[in-house]
């Protein structure tokens, strides 16, 4: 169907994407934050900048495949380096660290989810047929 | 993205149920006997934390896995004429720190603004979201 075509392909297709990540990734941070207290927890999270290469070149894949879709569950998720910091208590919490990539988070969601509207505004724009 | 609010939610319960316990640490300092009214001074409680929503584990977030009992030897102090003293004289006192209750007790009012925080961001993620219909 050509909605199909309008919605699933291209731009929103791929913004998309990045919400689906900055949304699992704050599920991450804010378990992180959960767990600052807990004994022996190790802090996880998911490279932004392993995100941006995995879908990058899924992008380029996609031209020729177009089903070859980016799949979150495959992006590793990795102990947080905290700069060899570890507590006694086998805690390598650092709020600092983690409030500061949630602000981060926060910004590339919002940076998606403005270009998403800009993109949908558009659509609306050429349905109605009135530019300018 | 709920889920986010979900842990959140799970380390505020956990925080208050730790700050519960240092409260009643704080106000049995000086108790020298049990509920039943038996001379046994109280023993301090503390909580033990784990990952995972509930006792499965399951789900991110964290839990209280149990409230433990310190049982460390009492404070004995020398006091002949408390009714609740030894034939030696020494009145068994609760063996709580207060410096370090209060020490917890700040640790945890931090963590749990911490966790407010991070439900904050969420909230505010899921508000732009949902501003793409408007």
């Amino acid at each position: 169907m050509l909605i199909d075509r309008v919605t699933q392909d291209g731009t929103p297709a791929i913004l998309e994407k990045v919400l689906d990540f900055t949304e699992k990734r704050q599920e991450l941070l804010a378990d992180d934050v959960a767990n600052a207290d807990t004994p022996n927890f190790i802090q996880k999270d998911m490279s932004p900048a392993a995100f941006q290469t995995a879908l990058r070149q899924r992008i380029d894949q996609v031209n020729d495949s177009p089903s070859a879709m980016l799949d979150l569950n495959d992006l590793p998720t990795d102990a947080t380096d905290t700069n060899g910091l570890l507590f006694h208590d086998g805690n390598n919490r650092s709020m600092e660290q983690l409030m500061t990539e949630q602000a981060k988070n926060a910004l590339l969601h919002n940076v998606a989810v403005e270009l998403l509207r800009q993109q949908y505004a558009t659509m609306e724009m050429a349905l109605r047929d009135k530019i300018g | 993205m709920f889920e986010s609010l979900d842990i959140g939610a799970s380390a505020l319960e956990a925080q208050r149920v730790r700050l519960d316990t240092i409260a009643g640490n704080v106000a049995n300092i000086n108790t020298t006997r049990d509920s039943s009214g038996k001379v046994h001074p109280y023993q301090r409680r503390f909580v033990v934390l784990a990952s995972g929503q509930d006792e499965s584990g399951s789900a991110p977030g964290v839990h209280v896995e149990q409230v433990g009992t310190d049982n460390s030897p009492a404070l004995k102090k020398f006091d002949p004429g408390n009714p609740d003293a030894d034939k030696d004289g020494y009145v068994a006192y609760p063996n709580i720190d207060l410096s370090e209750e209060m020490v917890n007790a700040l640790e945890a009012s931090r963590s749990y603004e911490a966790n407010v925080t991070t439900m904050e961001t969420a909230k505010a993620m899921i508000n732009s979201t949902l501003r793409l219909l408007a």
